[in-house]
């Protein structure tokens, strides 16, 4: 298990993907799902019994897991680009504020009633994305020292930024108390919309934020001995920091502004690939990437079964499985020295 | 050669060097020597490009080093740091495998040569046998010889080193400074080092430099600057200068002379 | 780390306490039994023509007949469809809809914490009832997966939810049945409202739907129902003066207004009058120092269909005993 990395982590995605399709609040018996998709394989006509279910699956749980796939390659690989910037095991997506700028874009533009149309649906996912990298750019700004953008200022400025934020996100929330569910339920984080807009929506930030940092492993790698020994060995540091900053915060702020406020992915599917196949960058990033889309979409999988036919929010899913698994890789990482 | 001239940095208001002017010739050794707080780090860190420069010029053989892009100026000029908070995880043959940085694209694609050098650079340092070990589990001097290996990996005819004794304990620090020695003199390097340590300046240096609040009190010859005078106005603190024992080299002795008894 | 931690603990304490009770309780009986809302037995045959209607969100919607297959996603409308004589329509609900009782045996298709799109669709309804209190992405995500959507807005006045009862009727065939209902409870209304003309004296009531802090309950401010319905029932609502329509009051003010009743419109949690009048600086209210303190179903105030006027007449009679028998 220690070699073959991609392997392994490619097949536990297969397997995440597998299990998203097959398992859902209405349950398709394994012998119609074999025949659903065999049939599409070899494109014959279904029969008229199977018409409901094929539905389901291609038009709801297909566009779903890949929104969920997404979201969680954006959480685990800006997650691990965090904890790399930031030299800090407990460094997550979303350190520096996007969560709170987000959810303080989403809270407010729930308290708006929003036209039916297109772009009016659309509003909230866009409010949130805009707040969050609004914040990010808030916080770089007060961290800036001169030339430099040091770490210390940003943990700083973002910590503070965002506790700023979510004590004006409980505001906003306890004034209009008609609006209250739904900010919370984006605040603990869950799929809402449905199809495939939310998708292709997303698609082209993850792309660019998430291809820029696959590329930047080596980069992270050098940063991991500060900032002077990195520009000592010929990194321009300033300029590079920036941009890992801005592909994590693009790729986070997308990823969060359709599914709220997802805890622990980005926290710990870096730490578990540490683990079993240490700290290079280069190899880090890619397998976070992957492990991130496989860990949110199995957490889905549990948020749809557990209280069928409602959902629990995968934040709640998230932080319950999430937590003690930290505990235990944490213990198992302090015996092997390997952060 | 390193040609420092009239470098000044100031940290906000402060003014920390002041027209600060100094040569580090090839296949010599230069020692930077001053109390703590004269601006020895800063001076390294400054010519490295670390920190932005207030005035003066920084040249090698005619090139503007500051005008440089980081990637090009780690060409000339490496420099290896305290061995303190090194990333544990790495491995030796990693680490010092990051000192080709200059010369790979931004993926850090290496090649076999880029391999050889490397395997070479350890073989300079005797770390050799050290390559798959990670670095947190190196000790203190073992440490310092990986990043003087990185260094070396980085192929440039300027070294800098930072204070690279500073934690080390005695054997470890008579086999460092042996090395550094060779490398001016047998591989023709520039060497500059920043040393708190006055004998092994005195033995081990060339030239020296004496560095006090930001200024350069004096430079020549270990005998030309370690002088009771220069080095007790420095220091603040009364010292006696000998001839070393069995090296051909000063000794430098903090405290007063007793006077002879009768 | 531990604040992630104890983040994570709260948000559990915090969703099992509110999932608990509203599944579970059964809503302590109000004073007497409210008259029972039946429809008229007779179905009529489903009208031919297309049915095109606007909804709350301006949707234009068309059903080719009335709906033979209805989910309801709230409980308002669960229990308006099973008003006007729909409730064999119905398919399937939200969790909440626990009136009448045929409403429970119905499969479940979500509720507060979200909506599973392949239950509904797996029932294969030809409507999907909305209401006021589903965020528009669901309708359009519905939409999007070829469902018809109908979003019954969330009346203000007892007006706009006798249009609710008639929006329903047609889109389920049932039109006649509707207005036969809705006669029926405008004619109840007018009855009450009549009784209370003549009145002199209304007794100020404090109203309580949440105690969690009992030095700030909450109560309805104005635009809720049951502000309007208090009014209406002959009584001065204390909360009326009060900014919001779901809001706080302190026990201070509380104290001040000294309201003649207090309803305990949170019974279904386990709120009791003992419990009250034990609460510290409570007893210094007039009514609880004479126990006026009553249970009150809330669903009759707060759920926007036909028990609206249920609720009505079960606050006139709390409010002038001797007026309704």
């Amino acid at each position: 298990m220690r070699r073959l990395p991609y392997l392994w982590t490619f097949l536990f995605l297969a397997l995440a993907i597998l299990l998203s399709i097959a398992i859902g609040s209405v349950f398709i018996p394994p012998a119609d799902l074999w025949r659903i998709l065999t049939g599409w394989l070899s494109a014959a006509p279904l029969p008229e019994s199977l018409k409901t279910f094929a539905f389901i699956i291609a038009s709801i749980r297909l566009p779903r897991t890949v929104l969920i796939l997404l979201t969680g390659a954006a959480l685990g690989g800006s997650g691990a680009a965090y904890q790399g910037l930031f030299r800090n095991p407990l460094a997550d997506p979303y350190l520096i504020g996007v969560a709170s700028g987000a959810g303080l874009g989403a809270a407010a533009a729930m308290s708006i009633q929003w036209p039916y149309t297109f772009w009016g649906l659309l509003a909230v996912p866009v409010v949130g994305f805009l707040a969050a990298l609004l914040t990010v750019l808030l916080v770089y700004s007060l961290a800036r020292v001169g030339k430099t953008v040091p770490t210390t200022n940003l943990i700083l400025a973002g910590v503070a930024f965002s506790a700023f934020a979510t004590s004006l996100t409980s505001f906003l929330m306890l004034r209009s108390t008609g609006e209250l569910r739904r900010a919370f339920a984006f605040l603990l984080g869950g799929f809402t919309q449905a199809g495939w807009n939310p998708v292709l929506t997303i698609l082209p930030f993850l792309a660019i934020g998430l291809g820029f940092l696959v590329l930047s492993g080596h980069a992270l790698n050098l940063l991991q001995f500060g900032d002077d020994q990195a520009q000592q060995l010929g990194l321009p540091v300033t300029r590079t920091k920036t941009l890992i900053l801005v592909a994590a915060s693009l790729a986070t702020a997308a990823a969060v502004s359709f599914s709220g406020i997802i805890g622990f992915i980005g926290l710990i599917v870096p730490h578990v690939m540490r683990l079993w196949w240490g700290v290079d960058y280069r190899r880090l990033l890619p397998l976070s990437i992957i492990g991130g889309a496989g860990a949110l979409l199995l957490a889905d999988v549990l948020a749809r079964v557990v209280m069928a036919p409602q959902e629990l929010p995968v934040g709640i899913v998230t932080a319950l499985v999430g937590a003690p698994f930290f505990l235990w890789v944490l213990r198992r990482a302090k015996n092997q020295g390997y952060w | 050669m390193l040609k420092v001239e009239k470098l000044s940095v100031s940290y906000g208001q402060r003014r920390v060097l002041h027209d600060v002017s100094l040569e580090v010739n090839s296949g010599e050794v230069l020692a930077l020597i001053g109390p703590n707080g004269a601006g020895k780090s800063t001076l390294v860190r400054a010519a490295s490009g670390v920190i932005p420069l207030l005035g003066g010029t920084i040249r090698t053989n005619g090139d503007d080093l500051a005008a440089l892009p980081p990637m090009r100026r780690a060409r000339y000029l490496a420099v290896v740091p305290q061995a303190v908070s090194l990333p544990p995880a790495f491995t030796a043959w990693e680490t010092v495998l990051m000192g080709r940085t200059p010369y790979l694209n931004f993926l850090g694609q290496t090649s076999a040569s880029d391999e050889d050098l490397v395997r070479r650079a350890l073989q300079r340092v005797e770390a050799l046998e050290l390559a798959e070990r990670r670095v947190g589990e190196l000790s203190g001097g073992e440490q310092q010889r990986v990043l003087l290996a990185r260094a070396l990996a980085q192929s440039t005819p300027i070294l800098l080193l930072d204070e690279p004794t500073a934690h080390l304990d005695l054997q470890h620090q008579v086999s460092l400074m042996e090395m550094v020695r060779q490398l001016a003199h047998r591989d023709g390097l520039a060497v500059l080092i920043a040393l708190h340590d006055l004998n092994l300046a005195a033995r081990y240096a060339d030239r020296v430099a004496l560095l006090v609040a930001g200024e350069i009190k004096a430079s020549g010859t270990p005998r030309q600057v370690l002088t009771p005078d220069l080095i007790s106005a420095a220091y603040h603190l009364p010292v006696q200068v000998i001839q070393h024992p069995f090296a051909d080299a000063p000794l430098v002795l903090p405290g007063a002379a007793k006077p002879p008894r009768s | 780390m531990f604040r992630k931690l104890l983040f994570a603990l709260l948000i559990v304490t915090l969703f099992l306490a509110a999932c608990g009770p509203s599944v579970t309780a059964t809503p302590a009986p109000a004073a007497t039994q409210p008259p029972a809302t039946e429809p008229p037995a007779a179905t009529l045959p489903p009208t031919a023509a297309p049915i095109v209607l606007t909804d709350g969100l301006g949707r234009t919607v068309t059903l080719t007949g009335p709906a033979q297959r209805v989910v309801s996603l709230a409980p308002s409308n669960t229990e308006i469809l099973f008003a006007v004589g729909a409730g064999a329509q119905v398919v399937g609900r939200d969790e909440s809809s626990d009136y009448p009782a045929e409403a429970a045996a119905l499969p479940t298709v979500g509720g507060w914490s979200g909506f599973s799109a392949e239950a509904i669709v797996a029932l294969q309804p030809d409507l999907v009832l909305a209401g006021g209190i589903n965020p528009p992405e669901l309708v359009a995500s519905l939409e999007q997966l070829g469902l018809t959507v109908y979003l019954l807005p969330n009346p203000v006045t007892l007006e706009e939810m006798y249009t609710n009862l008639q929006t329903v009727g047609t889109l389920t065939g049932h039109e006649a049945e509707a207005t036969v209902l809705a006669e029926s409870l405008k004619a109840r209304v007018a009855v009450v409202g009549l009784k209370i003309a003549a009145l002199t004296e209304r007794p100020t009531v404090f109203y309580e739907f949440d105690a969690t802090d009992p030095a700030k309950p909450y109560t309805y401010g104005p635009g809720t129902f049951g502000d309007l319905l208090i009014q209406r029932a002959g009584g001065t609502n204390i909360g009326a003066q009060l900014q919001g329509q779901w809001v706080q009051i302190s026990l201070e003010q509380l104290v001040v207004v000294n309201p003649d009743m207090i309803l305990l419109g949170d019974s279904a949690y386990g709120e009791t009058p003992e419990k009250v009048t034990t609460r510290p600086g409570w007893e210094v209210l007039a009514a609880v120092k004479e126990g006026k303190i009553y249970p009150f179903d809330d669903d009759l105030v707060s759920r926007p269909g036909p028990r609206l006027v249920d609720g009505l007449e079960a606050l006139a009679k709390l409010l002038h005993p001797e007026l309704f028998k």
